[in-house]
């Protein structure tokens, strides 16, 4: 049933610099989870999708689809890219392999 | 010290949206501490309502998953989340549409706030 799903999960792990993925489900409880990631951050990056969409109200009236903004938390070699497609929710996280450029 | 944990469900309850009340009692459902203003959550008090989740939780310990910790409960304006942590039960009460995997990642950052009071919990057995 969930092969579809896994499937997504491990193509995201496979990119490059990806230690873990996860998706959750509209209530944020965590669908599958692949790699390196806590499956109990299913609910707080939805929450976090869920305040950063306040920011910018605007938004939901224009584009009421394009509502969730991706979000991108950057904490010490770590990124943390959160992104909500409809009812699902995928958290990725990412390790730098390099400094990043500062242009 | 209880103002210290009071402050804190406070400020879970305003950290998680829809997330109406928090409650923590014992075991037989006394309540211990009470969080939030929702006047129409009043069935989370009723004397029946923490007795029948301690009943269900030890039926659902012996399905051979391990000791039941968590029952979800889903209902068409409400949802309800009680954790076994016993002596205690804690117990969120939000709205259908709250985000259920955010309260269940709370369970681990209370451990530290509940240590007293399992204790004054434990103690009040022993003597009694």
């Amino acid at each position: 049933m969930e092969t579809q799903l896994e499937k997504v999960l491990s193509d995201i792990v496979t990119q490059p610099d990806t230690v873990g993925a996860l998706l959750a489900n509209r209530q944020g409880l965590c669908l599958g989870v692949k790699g390196d990631i806590n499956p109990n951050v299913s609910g707080i990056g939805m929450a976090i999708s869920d305040q950063v969409a306040g920011l910018e109200p605007r938004n939901a009236v224009a584009q009421p689809e394009a509502r969730h903004p991706t979000i991108c938390l950057y904490s010490g070699n770590r990124r943390c890219v959160i992104q909500r497609n409809g009812e699902i929710t995928g958290v990725i996280y990412k390790q730098h392999t390099s400094a990043p450029t500062s242009d | 010290m209880s103002d210290d944990i009071k402050t804190y469900f406070n400020g879970l309850l305003e950290k998680v949206s829809g997330l109406h009340v928090i409650q923590i009692t014992d075991r037989d459902g006394v309540p211990l501490l009470r969080v939030g203003q929702e006047k129409n959550v009043d069935f989370a008090l009723m004397p029946s309502f923490i007795p029948t989740f301690t009943t269900a939780c030890d039926q659902a310990s012996k399905l051979g998953l391990g000791r039941n910790k968590t029952i979800i409960s889903m209902y068409s304006n409400y949802q309800v989340v009680q954790m076994n942590k016993l002596p205690l039960i804690l117990t969120f009460v939000g709205a259908e549409n709250c985000n259920t995997g955010h309260i269940l990642a709370l369970e681990q950052q209370v451990d530290g706030y509940l240590e007293d009071i399992k204790q004054a919990v434990t103690e009040s057995q022993t003597h009694a």
